[in-house]
């Protein structure tokens, strides 16, 4: 025991020693976590999958500014702000005199990225839309085609997006409003019908247009009724600490070659110990170092994140269960670098294929690119990347609130990889003493 | 404690019985070691001498354990190295030709952890750390780090730590290379000072006025084979118009360049 043991403090000190070692596994990995999730807080804002800032102009003070006011807070996921209300349009969009946003204000503020959408509703457009109903409606009881009612004019609703908006958020901002609309629509054609037709049958009541015949709802899968999505800081913590935790393959196989080649290897060989408890220790040191990684990026999830505007990383109600994947994540990554050491016959050679490997791996494990974006080839190749295991397994108990059972297939894929390379690593090791 | 133990038990048997090795390499035409046998014994430094692909490596490789042999035994102080190797190795120490030491870790630090490895805890490892620094004259410097040294304290580190444990049989694969004439003078001293108190050694070496100073007996080999051997003088006396060992080894091995 005292032998592996020693062997475990040796690792810890050549590793603490190695700056350039400790840079690659500790500044990368919290870099990458940092700048990726703030990176992907902006574009899960551009595509509406995070609140997004509506700023709303609203020149008529009528009933479709209320409407659509009450429609979007209806739908969820938008912040309505009122130009001249707290947004300014941003440096260089000054305010009219009557302290309210210019229309050119708004489109430069979402031309610029501080809203995603803008909403001008020009002046009069309620009383607008009103008498062209009652047009319509006085066409219609004259036995008049409808084109008569075309002499006012076709009020005019301006919508403007972020650049960056991608179009399925666009279309769905559009629908929305159209529906809001159509909404008014009814609800006002109905109010001057009932009006128009009240001399024939006094005791009609006008609020049966807004009464609903269909009811539609959207519901989420979630265990146990939670209904979330991921945030960009559950996406990308889990994903690049799983990143960080297999670069380790850099210093191990790194160590494992400098072994052979400045022939410390040798006199190891020659020692009454067995080899078996030197590449133990090895793996004992290089998995306290993969969690201790895996607790620092954590740790920046839930503290240092939000101080950056992102959300707090929330880590599920099974923190036993997250302990075991990552501890089998953390294996089967010691075990890679394990393997690359073994079978690399040079520095060069490891350094350039452990990181290229595990950029590949990441690759398709969802790491950079989520799986389901992928075409359906590149999904099936996904299901053969450790990164992929781990990532599902902590997505499985960061987001959906899953716990052991649900993240067994997970855990056993990465111990099953791990004695898999473990194994390979001896067997190319055993051959190549035997000659 | 003494810094070497005496032999105690037995000593008309010899610390190291090499029998009839053979060792040929995957796609080799020739075999890297063909029908070795050699035997040393307490006290007795046994150079094994050879141009650069003779064999020496192999031989040293296969008789620590590090290679099998395809045919052949290896006894380690009575102890059949390949059926009992934990124990075997407790006998020997290695002083590769490479300096296999860390270079991040400071003297102190390399020989603690070979010494745990070799099994020495507490007390007694303090004390052999110390001691094996003291030996090659480095404990003042047992705090600084093997990379930061020079050449001949690399030289001289290498060395304490294949004597960490105070072995019966020492293997030293050309342990003086590329060091000072002062580095190289202290490593033959000490070696000189062991072989008095006992400790067996195979010695490999390209300088041949080292081996005549410090071999008892010399095997001369070539293409895997031992081509000559005895003690230096009785080699000499067996071909007159050799005036040295260099000359010697020349005749023996000839002159075409080994790449």
């Amino acid at each position: 025991m005292m032998k592996l043991f020693s062997t475990v403090y040796k690792e810890l000190l050549l590793l603490f020693r190695d700056r350039a070692g400790l840079l690659v596994l500790f500044l990368m990995p919290a870099a990458l976590v940092i700048i990726v999730s703030l990176v992907q807080e902006n574009v899960l804002k551009t595509t509406g999958e995070i609140d997004v800032q509506v700023v709303l102009a609203d020149r008529d003070r009528g009933a479709v500014g209320d409407a659509i006011r009450k429609g979007l807070a209806e739908a969820g996921a938008m912040e309505i702000v009122e130009a001249g209300r707290g947004f300014d349009g941003g440096p260089g969009r000054e305010l009219n005199r009557d302290g309210k946003a210019d229309d050119a204000a708004v489109e430069n503020a979402v031309a610029h990225g501080d809203a995603q959408v803008g909403i001008i509703i020009p002046a009069g457009l309620t009383r607008n839309m009103q008498a062209r109903i009652d047009a319509q409606i006085e066409a219609a009881f004259a036995g008049k085609p409808a084109s008569e009612a075309e002499n006012v004019s076709l009020p005019e609703l301006r919508l403007y997006f972020d650049p960056l908006a991608q179009g399925s958020f666009r279309s769905a901002i559009v629908n929305a409003i159209h529906r809001i609309i159509l909404m008014m629509e009814m609800e006002m054609k109905a109010g001057a019908f009932t009006g128009a037709v009240r001399s024939f049958v006094p005791e009609m009541s006008d609020d049966w247009g807004s009464g609903r015949l269909l009811d539609l709802r959207v519901e989420r899968t979630g265990r146990g009724g939670v209904e979330k999505l991921p945030t960009s800081v559950q996406q990308n913590v889990p994903a690049w600490a799983l990143f960080g935790m297999f670069f380790i393959v850099v210093p191990l196989s790194g160590a494992l070659i400098r072994e052979r080649e400045d022939g410390t290897q040798t006199r190891l060989l020659t020692l009454p110990v067995s080899y078996g408890i030197l590449l133990m220790g090895k793996v004992i040191a290089y998995v306290f170092i993969c969690i201790v990684q895996f607790g620092i990026i954590l740790l920046i999830g839930i503290y240092v994140l939000p101080l950056m505007g992102t959300p707090v990383l929330e880590i599920g109600s099974s923190p036993e269960a997250v302990a075991v994947i990552v501890l089998s994540a953390a294996l089967a990554a010691s075990g890679y670098g394990i393997a690359i050491g073994v079978f690399s016959g040079t520095y060069e050679q490891a350094s350039m294929f452990g990181p290229v490997s595990i950029v590949i791996a990441a690759a398709l494990g969802g790491i950079m690119v989520p799986v389901y974006v992928m075409p359906e080839t590149m999904r099936e190749i996904s299901r053969f990347s450790p990164l992929a295991w781990g990532l599902n397994g902590l997505t499985e108990l960061f987001v959906r609130e899953g716990d052991m059972i649900s993240v067994l297939p997970e855990i056993a894929y990465l111990l099953l990889f791990a004695a898999g390379m473990l194994g390979a690593a001896w067997i190319g090791f055993s051959r190549r003493r035997r000659f | 404690m003494a810094i070497l133990k005496p032999f105690e038990e037995n000593e008309e048997e010899p610390c190291l019985v090499a029998q009839d090795l053979k060792k040929r390499y995957p796609a080799a035409e020739k075999p890297a070691i063909d029908d070795l046998s050699l035997s040393v014994h307490a006290g007795e430094i046994f150079g094994l001498l050879g141009p650069n692909g003779a064999g020496k490596t192999t031989a040293i490789s296969v008789m620590t354990g590090l290679l099998r042999p395809d045919a052949g035994a290896v006894h380690i102080c009575g102890i059949d190295l390949f059926k009992r190797s934990k124990a075997a190795r407790k006998f020997f120490g290695l002083v590769p030709q490479e300096i296999a030491l860390y270079p991040n870790l400071t003297a102190r630090e390399n020989l603690r952890y070979f010494g745990r490895l070799y099994g020495l805890k507490g007390k007694q490892l303090k004390e052999r750390v110390a001691e094996s620094l003291s030996i090659v004259g480095l404990s003042d410097r047992a705090h600084q780090r093997i990379r930061t040294f020079s050449g001949g304290m690399k030289r001289r580190a290498n060395l304490s730590a294949g004597l960490l444990h105070s072995p019966r049989l020492l293997f030293l694969d050309e342990p003086t290379v590329g060091i000072d004439a002062q580095s190289r003078n202290m490593i033959l001293e000490r070696l000189l000072e062991m072989r008095e108190k006992g400790v067996a050694m195979i010695y490999t070496t390209h300088y041949m006025e080292e081996a005549q100073t410090l071999c008892s007996r010399i095997a001369v080999m070539d293409e895997g084979r031992i081509v000559a051997h005895g003690s230096p003088a009785d080699l000499l006396r067996g071909y007159p118009e050799c005036r040295d060992l260099g000359a010697l080894f020349l005749h023996l091995t000839g002159k075409r360049l080994r790449d």
